[in-house]
């Protein structure tokens, strides 16, 4: 029978000593909720690609717009306007600087979703009111307890380092 | 009435009271989710949507009867349209650059009024892009400024600074709204999650899109946030900037200054601030955010009015400065024309307005009262309304060929549109404090346990 602590902490400085104390006892943590973007975080899981993907779909959009204009006003429609050259680069240069931020930021958010895992409205992790509670203030941690380990010893350290709230999930 | 009592000794951007973090989401989401909307809103929701819908009707008719119903004529042109268009797109450049650069420059008090001041930019900015529209004459044909495969084949002109209003528009408007979201999904969480009505708790953990505060979504949602943020500094400079060279490329005297561009990007800062005092104002008391919203923000907003008060008259003092010094004969007539022509009542109580009204904020006391900040915010709003206008009606009015100068009065029509999307502007305000949060919880509660 496989458990998992559930524990819930009021503050980031409690939280942050029960994951180094389980870290140091070499246990798994399955699972963290926080309420905010901790400094603690670090760099890790998640940020990966995504300045560079930004930077990538805003230059192609940009570029994108700004090869249709020269092709439309050069080829497609050369239209004199006011004996300016069909060729008017500084003027052309507006709208696509413009779109190449829009789908920077659209490149941005599709990256996002994948690194965050959103759109799936439906995760087991929402079956644990913990999770809820995250959202609304509290540091949550699951730690996986197998069969042969003292899930009660768990237990003891999460509540030794502050946490204001835990309990044993077994399945 | 002064907030100055409140101000605690050491510089807080939260009050005391505000302990734990859990305190943060009962302030912000107890009136979404546990109050009904008291008689107040209801009343205010009443005149916005009916002076929304005189608006309309304003609107309506112009499309019906056709330009011929407002004040524009051969000379004055732009008229009233396009110096509504200007304000509205500079109060709404102002949010997202309040929002992009206080976070790049990680100013902490931000996080109480980025939420709000980012949801003006939206409001403010779907106002503006009305008026270019309605300004066309014939507006059903506006999306003719979008390249598409037509019959015809036709293409947009690319070299008209029409065209690139449209692309800095939509684009801009588009590029606010998912900044606005990327930093609202986690509070769309914290809705979804607390006890509350079935149907809004599905609205928001839709909107939502499963998020659970994973250290992994974290790190994303932080990335990308700041990421924008770094690309909306220059783009709201560029989409103002484009603004500016509406005026400053053509050939008109008055209008062809190199300092239009940055001037116009201040004077957004300028009247966007200004709003955002009002808003922080309004719906500290209505909503009851005392804890979040402190006096040390008003403080803080008060120093950049301040600050770019002093940069708009520069700003003028340059425009007369290059007019005397060009030697041109036409810019200096516009200037001459600005102190002492048709329009001379209106120019004073701009420089009023805009130069000398902001000075009262040097008074530390100033800084926090609460008439003032009114007083102030609202003469801010009125005289850069009253530059826009101005910018136009002066130069149109006495451009190169004097048997074209012609002085400019608006109609009813004029100040019923105006007035209108103002009203409109107010609506989507108090429908979106009903809606969604107006304080970012999660940035709050980091403060909060950052100062606790």
């Amino acid at each position: 029978m496989t458990a998992l602590a559930l524990a819930r902490f009021d503050d980031e400085g409690p939280y942050l000593r029960a994951r180094a104390r389980l870290l140091g006892a070499e246990r798994r943590i399955v699972g963290e909720w926080l309420p905010y973007a901790a400094d603690s975080l670090g760099h890790g899981e998640g940020e990966r690609g995504i300045r560079f993907g930004v930077v990538l779909t805003g230059l192609a959009g940009g570029a994108a717009l700004l090869a249709l204009t020269a092709w439309s006003a050069i080829v497609a429609y050369p239209f004199d306007s006011g004996g300016r050259p069909l060729w008017s680069w500084p003027a052309f240069l507006p709208a696509p600087i413009e779109f190449g931020a829009l789908t920077a930021a659209i490149g941005g958010m599709i990256l996002f979703f994948r690194r965050a895992r959103l759109t799936r409205l439906h995760d087991a992790a929402f079956d644990f009111p913990e999770v809820a509670e995250a959202s609304a203030g509290a540091f949550v941690l699951a730690v996986g307890c197998d069969a042969g380990e003292d899930a009660n010893a768990v237990l003891s350290l999460l509540a030794e380092t502050g946490a204001v709230h835990s309990r044993l999930v077994t399945r | 009435m002064n907030l100055a009592h409140e101000v605690a000794t050491t510089r807080r951007w939260t009050l005391p009271s505000v302990k734990t973090l859990t305190d943060v989401t009962d302030i912000v989401a107890g009136p979404l989710v546990d109050r009904r909307a008291g008689p107040r809103w209801w009343i205010a929701v009443g005149f916005a949507l009916a002076g929304t819908g005189v608006g309309a009707l304003a609107i309506g008719f112009s499309l019906m009867r056709g330009v011929g119903l407002w004040g524009n004529n051969s000379a004055v042109v732009w008229g009233f349209p396009i110096a509504n268009y200007v304000w509205w797109i500079g109060i709404g450049n102002a949010g997202t650059l309040i929002s992009s650069l206080l976070l790049l420059t990680r100013q902490r008090w931000r996080a109480s009024i980025n939420r709000f001041a980012e949801a003006m930019t939206l409001f403010a900015v779907s106002m503006a892009g009305i008026f270019p529209i309605l300004h066309l004459g014939r507006p059903m044909y506006f999306y003719w400024m979008a390249p598409y495969p037509n019959t015809m084949q036709l293409w947009p002109q690319w070299r008209s600074a029409l065209v690139w209003d449209f692309w800095a528009i939509v684009s801009y408007l588009l590029f606010s709204l998912l900044f606005f979201y990327v930093g609202l999904v986690p509070d769309l969480a914290t809705l979804r999650d607390r006890p509350g009505s079935r149907g809004w708790r599905r609205f928001w953990g839709l909107l939502a899109m499963g998020w659970q505060g994973t250290p992994a979504q974290w790190r994303a949602q932080e990335k990308l946030h700041r990421t924008l943020a770094a690309i909306a500094v220059p783009l709201v400079c560029s989409v103002h900037s484009i603004v500016g060279l509406d005026f400053a490329a053509s050939l008109m005297p008055g209008w062809t200054e190199s300092v239009f561009p940055p001037y116009f990007v201040v004077g957004a800062l300028f009247s966007g601030f200004a709003v955002v005092v009002l808003l922080a104002l309004s719906l500290r008391w209505a909503l009851k955010l005392e804890g979040l919203i402190v006096p040390a923000h008003f403080d803080a907003m008060a120093r950049v009015i301040l600050a770019a008060g002093i940069v708009m008259g520069a700003s003028y003092a340059a425009e007369w400065f290059s007019a005397w010094f060009g030697g041109e004969a036409a810019d200096q007539r516009v200037v001459a024309y600005e102190f002492g022509g048709d329009y001379w009542p209106f120019y004073w109580a701009m420089l009023a307005c805009n130069v000398a009204a902001p000075q009262l904020f040097w008074i530390k006391r100033l800084r926090t009262s609460v008439p003032v900040l009114i007083g102030v915010a609202l003469a801010v709003l009125v005289g850069m309304w009253l530059e826009r206008i101005l910018i136009i009606a002066e130069t149109l009015s006495i451009g190169y060929l004097p048997s074209f100068w012609r002085t400019y009065a608006p109609t009813l029509v004029d100040g019923l549109i105006l007035g209108g999307t103002i009203c409109a502007f107010v609506l989507l305000m108090l429908l979106f404090a009903r809606v969604l949060p107006v304080v970012s919880m999660h940035e709050v509660r980091k403060l909060v346990a950052d100062e606790r």
